[in-house]
């Protein structure tokens, strides 16, 4: 034995601990790599134009000829309006299932059935989402095929198994202990549950809606199936069809002919970037907020 | 739980040994003071000074036995904050050593009046009655210290019944001393003594029934109304219709 | 001291209560008197916490859980009313004292006032007043009671819940082993208090310590896998109990 056991244990240790490290940097790389690519391109698009006039004409700059750079506004604003929809149907009915859930089936089997089933939809591919509510509008409701409104149906469909599941075990975080005493105090089970556990879990609840809020913006798959191509006027109305930044990053990228939209979704692409790493940040800032003043804190 | 939980168990627990101790020291300490009255009466009858002497030498040891045993119940009472036949054991011990202690003041009064008398006697007939007295006594307070020991109920009680046979030979005496005062008054100083030691005698039963009476509650939790009828007292003098 | 059958504030009739197919209370009867202190004493697993927890129907709750027999209340059978309000009649305190953590002190009292009635808010603070009062905690908290409920003691915390469960305006108190999770002060404190509590509620306790039973009940049942074997003045099943099982418990010989 040419080492002390001391020695290989220590050598050991460190090898793990290097190679947790090294760990940590792979995943780190691509996040960077993709920030500061999108940085490095879109960045040259922000200006307040950028963001107040709507998207320009195809043109390719040649002679005589200049190209309108354009904005993004009916993009963003599609966005704003797709997610905010959807979040209104998507977060009630999740809490209300996760509510339930906790609250009402407790032990039996239907609990783990809503569990299982949510855990199973938040993993299906994005896409499905947009094929079932397409063929939905296509049997029920033609004229709504391609529309905002089925773009945010399909946001939210994806938007629901992350907020049960999410709101779901922020509930269970609330000890029962909580639920006995207010039973015993005679306090019927539904106000229980929405004005005590709720309220006691609702860092973990608002985070589970952040959460799925920046994943509905964030996704481009369902929207480009469902939202039709309304980016070059404004916007109707959520029956007509509608405009996302996934949906105009994909139709920047994708149409390489033109060079002003290719800078364009580049700033598209930061733009969506910078609003999901907003949403994020909010909800961890304003999760610790809301936890120290429960605690009594400021 | 499994199992009955009053099945005995194979070896007795620490607490029920303190208790069984307690009572032993009890009894031991009962054993002292009616060696005192053994020796007191013989002392008395005979006129023994040494015997007597000896009698009231031991009332010392008499006093620290009764504060050892205070000491001991109260110990256990504190420690061991029992319930139930524990502690109705406890609270009759600190009452029975008591009575313990007064037996054998009795046996000390015995001697202290034991020198005199140094004349003429009571009768034959008068002194076998006295030392048939001494005999049930001595034999109720060994008999109660026995149902102590032991827990035996059934010698408790029986000694209420020699308790009676005791006051009819205390009035039988007192009937005979005034008879003989009559008849033979030199002895009179003798049987002025006669009348101390009977009745001192009859206390001793008396004390012995406390004893057992302590006993029957410390087993039963029963007092002495809810199983001996209250009777009315009787005068000395008069006879028992 | 008074049991007679006249004054009877909880007769428990033929009560048995199951978990599934165990049975952990058997056909157990009992007439708690009212304005007195009931301990129900028993080693662990005897139904004791079973059977208090069918006093405010708290047991049902529990999935598969199933009661027989009947429990009245002033001569109305608990379990032919609507159970919520079975449970602001009759208030219960809890083993481990469990205030709501993210509630003040004010919202922890007021909380069965808040969440049962519409009371306007000078009513409420008069009965929150009155609730700390009785529950011996208002000199300690009457400058801070917007404080968090955390920020008290494990002994004050307690007395949180019972002035909590006095708002709700009770007229029996359950306590399943209020101070088992306290030192000997916070304990000593309680027990006074419950010693006053009798006064204008009716109080069962069930507790583990049988010192702390003589110490405040007027009367104390013991019961042993299940069943009641014996119910009495405290005094008398202390010094002088009838059952052999009774006394084997309480001077410690079980088992």
């Amino acid at each position: 034995m040419s080492l002390g056991l001391h020695t290989r244990r220590r050598l050991f240790s460190h090898t793990m601990t290097l190679l947790s490290g090294l760990a940590v940097v792979v995943i780190l790389v691509p996040l960077v790599a993709v920030i500061y690519e999108a940085a490095v391109q879109g960045s040259s698009a922000f200006s307040w134009t950028f963001l107040t006039q709507r998207p320009p004409i195809a043109c390719t700059p040649h002679l005589g000829v200049s190209c309108a750079l354009g904005g993004v506004y009916t993009p963003f604003e599609g966005t704003l309006i797709l997610v905010g929809l959807a979040s209104l149907v998507a977060i009630p009915i999740g809490i209300g299932a996760a509510i339930f859930t906790v609250e009402y089936a407790k032990e039996r089997r239907i609990a783990r059935v809503i569990s299982t089933t949510a855990d199973v939809l938040s993993g299906l591919p994005s896409i499905l989402a947009g094929v079932f509510v397409f063929s939905l509008m296509f049997q029920y409701d033609k004229p709504l095929v391609y529309s905002t409104i089925a773009g945010s149906l399909a946001l939210s469909v994806l938007m629901i198994p992350i907020v049960v599941r999410t709101c779901e075990e922020a509930l269970r975080t609330v000890p029962e202990s909580v639920r006995e005493a207010a039973l015993a105090l005679g306090i019927p089970r539904w106000k229980i549950a929405t004005r005590i556990v709720l309220v006691a879990a609702l860092p973990g609840v608002v985070t589970g809606a952040m959460l799925s809020v920046a994943r509905a913006a964030g996704e481009s798959a369902p929207i480009l199936l469902t939202i039709g191509d309304g980016c070059f006027h404004p916007l109707e109305g959520v029956t007509q069809q509608g405009c996302a930044l996934a949906l105009w990053i994909f139709i920047g990228a994708t149409n390489n002919a033109y060079q002003n939209w290719d800078r364009l979704a580049w700033g598209a692409a930061l733009l969506l970037i910078l609003i999901i790493l907003a949403i994020s940040l909010t909800s961890r800032f304003s999760l610790n907020r809301l936890v120290r003043r429960m605690k009594g804190g400021p | 739980m499994t199992g009955d939980p009053l099945a005995p168990t194979g070896t007795p627990r620490g607490y029920d040994l303190e208790v069984q101790h307690l009572k032993q020291r009890a009894a031991r300490m009962g054993g002292f003071a009616l060696q005192m009255v053994h020796d007191g009466w013989r002392a008395f009858d005979q006129g023994d000074r040494q015997l007597a002497q000896s009698v009231l030498d031991r009332n010392e040891m008499l006093d620290h036995l009764d504060d050892e045993m205070e000491h001991a119940t109260i110990a256990f009472l504190v420690l061991r904050q029992p319930a139930a036949v524990d502690l109705r054991t406890a609270a009759a011990l600190l009452k029975m050593t008591t009575h313990m202690d007064r037996v054998g003041r009795l046996g000390y009064d015995m001697c202290r009046i034991s020198t005199s008398g140094k004349g003429p006697r009571e009768s034959p007939q008068l002194r076998a009655l006295l030392q048939r007295m001494d005999e049930v006594v001595e034999s109720m307070v060994r008999q109660s210290l026995d149902g102590l020991e032991q827990g035996r109920i059934d010698l408790a009680r029986d000694l209420f019944r020699q308790d009676d046979e005791v006051d009819r030979m205390h009035r039988e005496a007192q009937r005979m001393v005034i008879a003989e005062l009559g008849k033979n008054p030199a002895a009179a100083a003798r049987l002025a003594n006669i009348v101390l030691v009977s009745r001192h005698l009859e206390r001793v039963a008396d004390n012995a029934c406390k004893i057992a009476e302590k006993t029957i509650y410390a087993l039963t939790g029963q007092r002495r109304a809810e199983y001996l009828p209250r009777r009315p007292p009787r005068f000395l003098n008069e006879d028992p219709v | 001291m008074n049991t007679d059958a006249g004054s009877v504030k909880l007769a428990i009739d033929h009560l048995s209560a199951y978990y599934g197919t165990v049975r952990g209370v058997e056909d157990v009867s009992l007439r708690i008197p009212p304005q007195q202190v009931t301990a129900i004493i028993g080693p662990s697993g005897c139904g004791k916490s079973t059977l208090i927890r069918c006093l405010n129907r708290l047991h049902e709750t529990l999935p598969g859980a199933r009661v027989e027999g009947q429990v009245l209340l002033d001569g109305e059978n608990l379990y032919d009313l609507d159970p919520t309000l079975v449970r602001r009649r009759v208030g219960m305190v809890f083993q481990k004292p469990n205030p709501f953590a993210t509630m003040s002190i004010y919202g922890n009292v007021s909380a069965p006032l808040r969440f049962n009635s519409r009371m306007p808010r000078e009513e409420m603070d008069r009965i929150v007043v009155q609730s700390l009062k009785r529950a011996a905690l208002w000199d300690e908290v009457r400058d801070r009671t917007d404080a968090p409920a955390t920020s008290l003691s494990g002994g004050q915390q307690q007395r949180l819940c019972i002035a909590r469960s006095l708002a709700a305006d009770p007229e029996v108190l359950l306590m399943d082993e209020p101070c088992s999770a306290l030192d000997p002060i916070a304990t000593a404190k309680i027990e006074e208090l419950i010693a006053q509590l009798k006064k204008d509620y009716t109080v069962v306790i069930v507790t583990h310590n049988m010192q702390q039973a003589a110490r405040v009940a007027d009367s104390t049942a013991f019961m042993y896998l299940g069943k009641l074997v014996e119910f009495g003045p405290t005094e008398q099943l202390f010094e002088r109990p009838r059952e052999r099982l009774t006394e084997a418990y309480i001077t410690g010989r079980f088992g």
